[in-house]
């Protein structure tokens, strides 16, 4: 090791061991650095040096400079020691030392060639040497080696490290000496020798993160500097989900995250932090090593080594531009120092729906639907050739195959590391036929010059390949029980005649879509940077991002079926065959780019006197392009096989009909920003941003906002009084306010008036172009600003076995972009409108603990309240915002997109009973009766009411884990409170649809029932939006029980295994709810028209093995 | 140590201060960010030549072809409702809203009502938006005579758009201008019945008195013109029972040379009788091979055979009535033309192709007047004849409201012009067959009212009048009971409720009709 690198490390080192407490980390690297060399003796070194009135820590570091020598002190020990004046020639380094300490009362030693060891108040030969040599392997709680790990002697300056087999030796004054050995992200632990000249030690991994590192944009900070609120998940535990999408692993993990998941192969989940804050878009933004995104679909779950997920003012101020919403920051796998690593991962596991919608049999179906003619006074359905009982979800849905490998290549060196990993996941959907493959690579190589300088790069290649269902649920739960599959490949059977229009046979569909559609998406991502220090605190760090997505898509319309009509009173059964429909190709292809530059100037500074300072200007620009064609042509003469060799538009002759359409955008954002971040003593700490923003989105006297936030923090347990307060380990008190600008999901260009062409006048035969205003512009559309506050107090207690993180936030969003229905208008209008508060609570506890050498275990469960409420919607205006034809309402003073109908009290039972309650004036006896909510008697859409909000208020988590020797067990369980679902798959009446259970109870006469209306689909106060059609949200799931295995690493090592894990999972296994749907999770994507369960794609139960082995 | 040396300098600061300018300069262009693949109002290249409002005008044309403004509602509020039609196919299709159409009352929550609504609005900002361009786009040069002739066409489409809407709803908004804040618009309040008719009557009488008489027929079929104005104002005229305004009208009509009624009546609603000299207002659509849907309308689509394969030829609402069935004087050839049959065990229904349609379909009539011609399904690959027109407005119908307004005004000679109209259009009915429909010769104005609104029924069935006429004679209660629509109250289900959704966005400044 050159001298004037490590020059420079121990002596920040030794500010941080006068400012710091806890000193694992630098402690640990203080020793890697000086202590790789034991030998003893002086060397023959001769220096010349001359000082007057010098420190004597500066005669030390001259010393040092002059030669190979190195001193262990501490701050403490040298302070208020005279200083001293030094002048010799050619003298050896123990002739100075004699000359410098003399007097001083500090005593040295060297231990080993080069290393001195200075101690206050003893003298020189106390400094004991007696050479005992103590050995000894430190592994982790499954055996592995942990390389890295500092070991000292207490009360001393002697230490080592351990090397990447986790050996290490050192040597110690005495037998009975104490070792402290630490390590990042590890337990403490203080170990009296006794004698023992070998050690081997398990580690307890810290369940403190006190000192984890999190992602605060454009940097670091250690979670406890912060003053907002981030939290961290770990990849490994996003990685040992069996989830295709590492987002879906996050559910009930993190207070104030709500993640809504989706069981369609290969979708993303909707995610919203601390509610709805805008009407137009409320996902956050996602941020992969610096690279802004909309979602993370390309990541592999397994290289992913931390998500942040940062939700207050002062953490997503320096997001501005798109962190309005909060800001989901993913860190990826890096090599780490030292490392060669080569990592596998695989787990395979089987869905399967475990809640399917009650519908009616064949015999339940003829019941109900003679029931309905006859309340219709319509004449009585031929059931005779309907003789089937077919239950067509069962038809439609599978068991389903999720399979996610990984395998990853680490290594590292002192001038380089690389990070190569492949993935591959596939996940077939439980709806038949459908499926998604995605195909991962990654690059990560980083070449570090000096350590000054470092370039890096990063490359990851993505590629999807989907295959969508042919059918829709819906489908499958609307289609009368009554009829059969099939006769034969070709022939199907025909609904019967009341829903033959409107309702296909579910198999048919499903086999004639079968493999039509082959859709391709490809992505590249590339990152480089280059960072430089100079003059020891700065810090500039430029980087520029690609991001390239291709997706292309072919697709076929086969020739149709036969179909068979079964005959129906005096309709014959027939067979038919649609020969209009030709074969038809599609083709589409889709091109994104995008590109992202930041370059950052860092300041960072540690004062003396216990300031501390971090300071950060940089500069952003994001650059973002698309284009897309497609295309389709139709047979007339030939038919195009079915056969994707054919699928092309050029199968086909030019001559044939066909359309084929195209277009594109741009949009860019530009933003500057300024943090500094200031600390006194680790005490008191304050974090402060600004930024300015600007955005194409807007006209340019309207484009750039000036945004910033501040963040206080106090960590109460430094201050003398409290840290002898044994029961307090950690005390913070936190609090921030900030503002950012926002544009999420708003379109380009929408400030001018836009012409749309698309529709055409006919004259005769004639076709002319048509023009017209394509929405009605806003010149003053500008930035929606977020507004908030965070208080929060952090604690540990209870030996660090407890610790918790409760905050308080309320979040103001105003002059929301808003998309506005204007009555007596068709074209949109997209303005600045109103603005909406979300409050709100999060709590979050951990407790650890390791009982005996073998047992350890903890449980977090965290819990979150967030409550929306809607200030206004514009101060000029006078209208209501209406969600899903009206479902929803958004008006000030209530939250955002509330449920807003007749709230149901029972069933009219009786033509007596009709004429005393309050009705409307066609009521008539089994027909649901409402509330007179305004209590003039009868009833009239001024009686409709609040009947609860889509959003759930509520959300909760609760994860436990334990590990006991070579096992370890998790188990999570997770869910929300308080919000209703809308079962508007239900209030369909277009057709006669088979029934859902519920209405077997039917009313059908006076006393039959108070709760579901008669079976009579003309009488249309019963298809009002009312509070019968809405059920509780609540449900608890347990969403993942793992239990897992690690082999003892000794029995692995022979044949080259560092480490081996097995596993086996269950997900949402079980689910506790009201929610008739296939999924309980809250409909939560649409903002103003939220919560309706349209037969929304079952999130599976997934019972998986899978396999996790380090070489 | 040279690195650190050149930042002491200050060269550093110097770059870094350059680069920072560098970026700002490009700021302002980096953030200027044209539309992509489309146009904006100030950049699109207006064609020159004579028409260059014409693109705006042709916006509201493709209007007339929404599903909001010509088909569902529109199908349900002018003929589902009438004693002329039932809703059709099996009984629980479409549901409560659709049913309520056919046997009331029509509720607040009713879909079709607000589609409606929201259909013929988006007509009539189509219409302001245009007649905002004429009114201020520089970037269109124009002749003055151009300017009016194109604000005529809006505004006819304009004053044709209330009509509908002041029919359908009695008290409507009047929005004929473009809001600077267009959230404005949300709270205009409702006009009366007469205040409406007031402005479609100026909108009108601008349009009559500045549209052409005719359009070169190559190019411009079914293009608007003044005799459309005036026969669409000969209605607005009578529905408010002016009578003689509307014989006025009609008569300029009827004058204009432009139309007669030599088409037979057999020929008229097939696609061969499109824009035919019978043709007035017409919603025009098209479909070939490439364009089977976008460039049509899909009237014809809902009133198709329900029928399986081959026959699925649409969704089978609107069905001709047995109240209809029965109207028709006997062997009035006009009876097959406007009912189709279902066959059954015993009779074949045969259809104007001379195909036989299929036994057990869910009804037993269909609407023979938007029947398709066969060959021209195998020829779009589509059977759901979004080609066909729309019937709005035909010589006929403007010919029997003259005889209505005559016979009203009164006196002997209007009376007998009143008769012989009526015989003009009962002498095309019966053709060459002399045997049946007799010239009607009374002069008795009571009787002559009767003949004529008999033959109005019978000559205009399923041609979405019906209601109306019921509702402007005074009969709509009696004829609707008797006809088993037992539900229609006159006090309430004469005009639509608001919509409740409409009134809800108004946030309670529009308010409900009487009886809902």
């Amino acid at each position: 090791m050159k001298k004037n690198e490590t020059a420079p490390v121990s002596d920040k080192v030794l500010l941080y061991l006068k400012l710091t407490k806890i000193m694992k980390l630098t402690s640990a690297l203080l020793l890697f650095a000086c202590l790789q060399v034991s030998a003893t003796g002086w060397s023959q070194e001769k220096i010349t040096l001359k000082m007057t009135a010098a420190e004597i820590k500066k005669v030390l570091f001259a010393i040092e400079s002059k030669s190979d020598y190195r001193f262990l002190f501490t701050e403490e020990m040298i302070k208020g020691k005279p200083r001293v004046n030094v002048d010799v020639v050619q003298a050896s380094v123990s002739e100075v030392l004699d000359k410098v300490l003399l007097n001083t009362g500090i005593s040295y030693k060297v231990l080993g060639t080069n290393l001195v060891v200075l101690k206050d108040g003893v003298a020189a030969a106390e400094i004991s040497m007696e050479a005992i040599r103590v050995s000894g392997k430190i592994t982790g709680a499954s055996g592995e080696a942990i390389a890295g790990v500092s070991i000292l002697v207490k009360g001393t300056n002697i230490g080592t490290t351990t090397n990447t087999e986790g050996v290490f030796t050192i040597t110690v004054p005495d037998a009975n000496a104490k070792l402290v050995i630490t390590s990042l992200g590890f337990e403490t632990q203080e170990i009296a020798l006794a004698g023992r000249s070998t050690l081997n030690l398990t580690l307890v991994p810290a369940y403190t993160t006190l000192d984890q590192v999190v992602v605060v944009g454009y940097g670091t900070q250690k979670k406890r500097d912060l003053t907002g609120s981030i939290t961290t998940v770990k990849g490994d535990d996003v990685a040992k989900m069996p989830n295709t999408n590492p987002i879906s692993s996050l559910q009930g993990r993190v207070a104030g995250l709500t993640v809504a998941n989706s069981g369609v192969a290969g979708a993303s989940p909707v995610v919203r932090i601390r509610g709805v804050n805008s009407t137009n878009s409320a996902s956050p933004v996602y941020v992969v090593d610096g690279v802004l995104q909309d979602n993370i679909d390309f990541l592999n779950p397994a290289d992913i080594e931390t998500i942040d997920v940062l939700r207050d003012p002062s953490s997503i101020a320096i997001y501005g531009l798109r962190g309005a919403n909060g800001v989901i920051a993913v860190t990826s796998k890096k090599a780490a120092r030292g490392q060669t690593k080569i990592n596998f991962q695989s787990s395979i596991g089987v869905q399967s729906v475990t809640d399917k919608i009650a519908v009616t049999d064949a015999a339940g179906f003829k019941k109900l639907y003679a029931a309905q003619l006859a309340n219709l006074n319509a004449a009585p359905f031929d059931f005779t050739n309907y003789t089937a009982n077919t239950n067509w979800q069962n038809e439609i849905l599978r068991s389903a195959l999720i399979s996610t490998n990984n395998l990853s290549i680490s290594n590292s060196g002192d001038k380089s590391s690389t990070y190569l990993s492949v993935g591959y996941n596939k996940q077939d959907g439980v709806v038949k036929y459908d499926s998604y493959e995605k195909y991962m690579f990654r690059l990560n190589q980083e070449v570090r010059f000096n350590n000054k300088i470092k370039v890096g790069g990063e490359v990851n290649a993505f590629h999807w390949i989907q295959n969508p269902s042919g059918v829709s649920l819906t489908n499958a739960l609307w289609a009368a029980p009554i009829v059969p599959i099939q006769v034969d490949a070709n022939t199907y059977y025909s609904m019967p005649s009341f829903q033959r229009a409107q309702v296909g046979n579910p198999i048919a569909t499903l086999n004639r879509n079968r493999g039509t559609s082959i859709n391709k998406g490809f992505r590249f991502i590339g990152t480089m940077y280059a960072e430089v220090k100079f003059l020891q605190n700065f810090t500039f760090k430029s980087t520029v991002y690609a991001d390239l997505g291709f997706n292309n898509a072919r697709s076929y319309t086969p020739l149709p079926y036969y179909f068979v009509n079964l005959g129906e009173g005096a309709a014959p059964t027939t067979t038919t065959y649609d020969n209009t429909i030709r074969t038809s190709v599609t083709q589409e292809q889709a091109e994104y780019k995008r590109f992202q530059q930041d370059h950052t100037l860092t300041f960072d500074k540690a004062l003396g006197g216990g300031h501390k300072i971090t300071a950060l200007a940089g500069f952003t620009s994001i650059y973002s392009e698309s284009t897309y064609i497609n295309g389709n042509r139709r047979d007339t003469t030939v038919n195009v096989p079915n056969n994707p060799d054919f699928w092309y538009i050029s199968t086909i002759n030019s001559n044939n009909p066909g359309n084929f359409g195209g277009g594109g955008g741009k949009s860019s954002l530009m933003g500057l920003f300024g943090r500094v971040n200031y600390a006194y003593n680790n005490k008191y700490l304050v974090n402060a941003t600004i930024r300015r923003d600007g955005s194409s989105k807007f006209a340019p006297q309207n484009r750039w906002g000036t945004f910033g936030s501040v963040g206080l923090g106090w960590v109460a347990s430094e201050e003398s009084f409290i840290k002898d307060v044994k029961a307090i380990d950690y005390l913070k008190f936190r609090a921030s306010w900030g503002q950012t600008g926002n544009a999420n999901g708003f379109a380009d260009n929408l400030y001018k008036p836009g012409i749309s062409n698309a529709s055409t006048a006919i004259f005769g035969n004639n076709v002319y172009t048509a023009i017209q205003a394509a929405y009605i512009p806003d010149p003053n559309l500008h930035w929606e600003v977020v507004t908030g506050t965070d208080i929060g107090i952090d604690f540990k207690t209870l030996h660090n076995r407890l610790s918790a993180e409760i905050t308080y936030y309320n979040r103001k969003t105003t002059d929301i972009l808003t998309a506005v229905s204007l009555p007596n208008e068709t074209r949109s209008y997209f303005t600045n409108l109103g603005s909406i508060t979300n409050k709100g609570i999060e709590v979050s506890f951990t407790w650890s603990d390791q009982v005996g050498k073998d047992f350890s275990y903890s449980v977090s469960p965290n819990f979150s309240y967030n409550k929306n409420v809607v200030n206004s919607i514009g101060d000029n205006t006078n209208f209501q915002l209406i969600g899903n034809g009206g479902a929803n309402l958004t008006e000030t003073g209530k939250s955002i997109g509330y449920f807003y109908g007749y709230r149901q009290i029972g069933i009219y039972q009786s033509t007596a009973e009709l004429g005393k309650q309050p009705r409307f004036t066609n009521s008539l006896p089994g027909d649901i009766a409402y509330a007179d909510v305004n209590g003039d008697g009868v009833l009239s859409p001024a009686d409709r009411t609040y009947l609860g909000t889509p959003f759930p208020p509520y959300s909760y988590g609760l994860n436990i884990s334990a590990a006991y020797k070579g096992f370890d067990i998790l188990l999570e369980g997770q869910g929300v409170a308080g919000n209703k679902i809308y079962t508007q798959r239900r209030i369909a009446n277009f057709a006669t649809l088979n029934y859902e259970s519920n209405r077997l109870n039917a009313w059908t006469g006076g006393g039959t029932t108070n709760v579901e209306p008669i079976l009579d689909n003309t009488r249309g106060n019963n298809f009002l939006f009312s509070s019968y059609f809405l059920e509780p949200g609540d449900y608890f799931r347990i969403r993942t029980v793992q239990i897992g295995y690690t082999f003892a690493a000794n029995a692995l090592s022979k044949v080259g295994i560092s480490k081996a894990r097995i596993y086996i999972s269950g997900q949402n296994i079980k689910s506790w709810s009201k929610v008739t749907g296939y999924s309980p999770e809250a409909q939560i994507g649409s903002i103003l028209g939220g919560g309706a369960d349209n037969g929304v794609y079952p999130v599976p139960a997934v019972y998986s093995f899978g396999l996790n082995v380090t070489f | 140590m040279k690195l650190v040396n050149i930042f002491k300098t200050g060269m550093a600061k110097t770059m870094l201060v350059l680069a920072l300018a560098t970026a700002f300069t490009g700021c302002k262009k980096f953030l200027d960010t044209a539309r992509q693949g489309g146009y904006d109002e100030e950049n699109y290249p207006y064609p020159g030549g004579s028409g260059p409002y014409d693109q705006y005008i042709f916006g509201a044309y493709n209007s007339l072809r929404d599903y909001n403004v010509h088909v569902d509602g529109f199908i349900n509020a002018t003929s589902i409702r009438s004693d002329d039609a039932d809703k059709g196919s099996t009984p629980s299709d479409g549901g409560a809203d659709v049913i309520s159409m056919d046997n009331f009352p029509v509720l607040p929550s009713s879909g079709r009502a607000n589609a409606l609504w929201t259909g013929y609005y988006g007509l009539i900002n189509k219409c302001n938006s245009t007649l905002y361009q004429i009114g201020t786009n520089t970037n269109i040069v124009t002749t003055d005579a151009i300017k009016v002739q194109s604000q005529a066409e809006v505004r006819f489409i304009r004053g044709y758009a209330y009509f509908m809407l002041t029919r359908f709803f009695g008290r409507v908004p009047i929005i004929d201008t473009l809001f600077a804040d267009p959230a404005v618009q949300n709270n205009v309040p409702q006009s009366t019945t007469a205040q409406l008719y007031s402005f479609i009557e100026k909108d009108l009488t601008f349009a009559a008195a500045n549209l052409p008489s005719s359009w070169d027929a190559s190019k411009f079929a079914g293009r608007i013109t003044s005799g459309a104005a005036n026969g669409m104002l000969a209605k607005v005229y009578l529905t408010q029972k002016k009578w003689a305004a509307a014989m006025g009208a009609a008569s300029l009509v009827m004058n204009s040379g432009q139309y007669d009624l030599s088409t037979p009546y057999a020929t008229i609603f097939s696609e061969e009788g499109e824009n035919s000299k019978e043709s007035i207002f017409e919603v025009q659509g098209r479909a070939d091979a490439n364009n089977p849907t976008a460039q049509g309308i899909q009237y014809a689509s809902l009133q198709g055979v329900r029928g399986a394969g081959a026959w699925d030829l649409g969704w089978g609402w609107n069905t001709p009535s047995t109240a209809l069935e029965a109207a028709y004087e006997p062997n009035d050839p006009r009876k097959a033309r406007t009912i189709l049959y279902t066959s059954t065990a015993t009779t074949p229904g045969l259809t104007i192709y001379g195909e036989v349609t299929p036994v057990g379909l869910p009804n037993p009539r269909y609407n023979n007047k938007v029947y398709t011609n066969p060959s021209i399904r195998a020829t779009v690959g589509n059977r759901q004849g979004w080609w066909m027109n729309v019937r709005i407005l035909r010589y006929a119908d403007v010919v029997l409201m003259y005889a209505e307004a005559a016979n009203e005004v009164g006196g002997t000679a209007n009376i007998t012009a009143a008769g012989n109209a009526l015989n003009l259009v009962r002498k095309r009915a019966r053709g060459s067959n002399a045997a049946i429909l007799p010239d009607v010769t009374t002069t008795d104005q009571a009787v002559l009212r009767d003949a004529i609104r008999k033959e109005r029924r019978v000559e205009l069935a399923m041609e979405h009048d019906r209601f109306f006429d019921l509702v402007r004679w005074g009969v709509a209660q009696a004829t609707l009971n008797a006809a088993g629509k037992t539900n229609f109250l006159d006090s309430r289900d004469v005009l639509l409720p608001i919509p409740q959704t409409q009134i809800d966005l108004s946030k309670g400044v529009l308010t409900q009709n009487a009886g809902y």
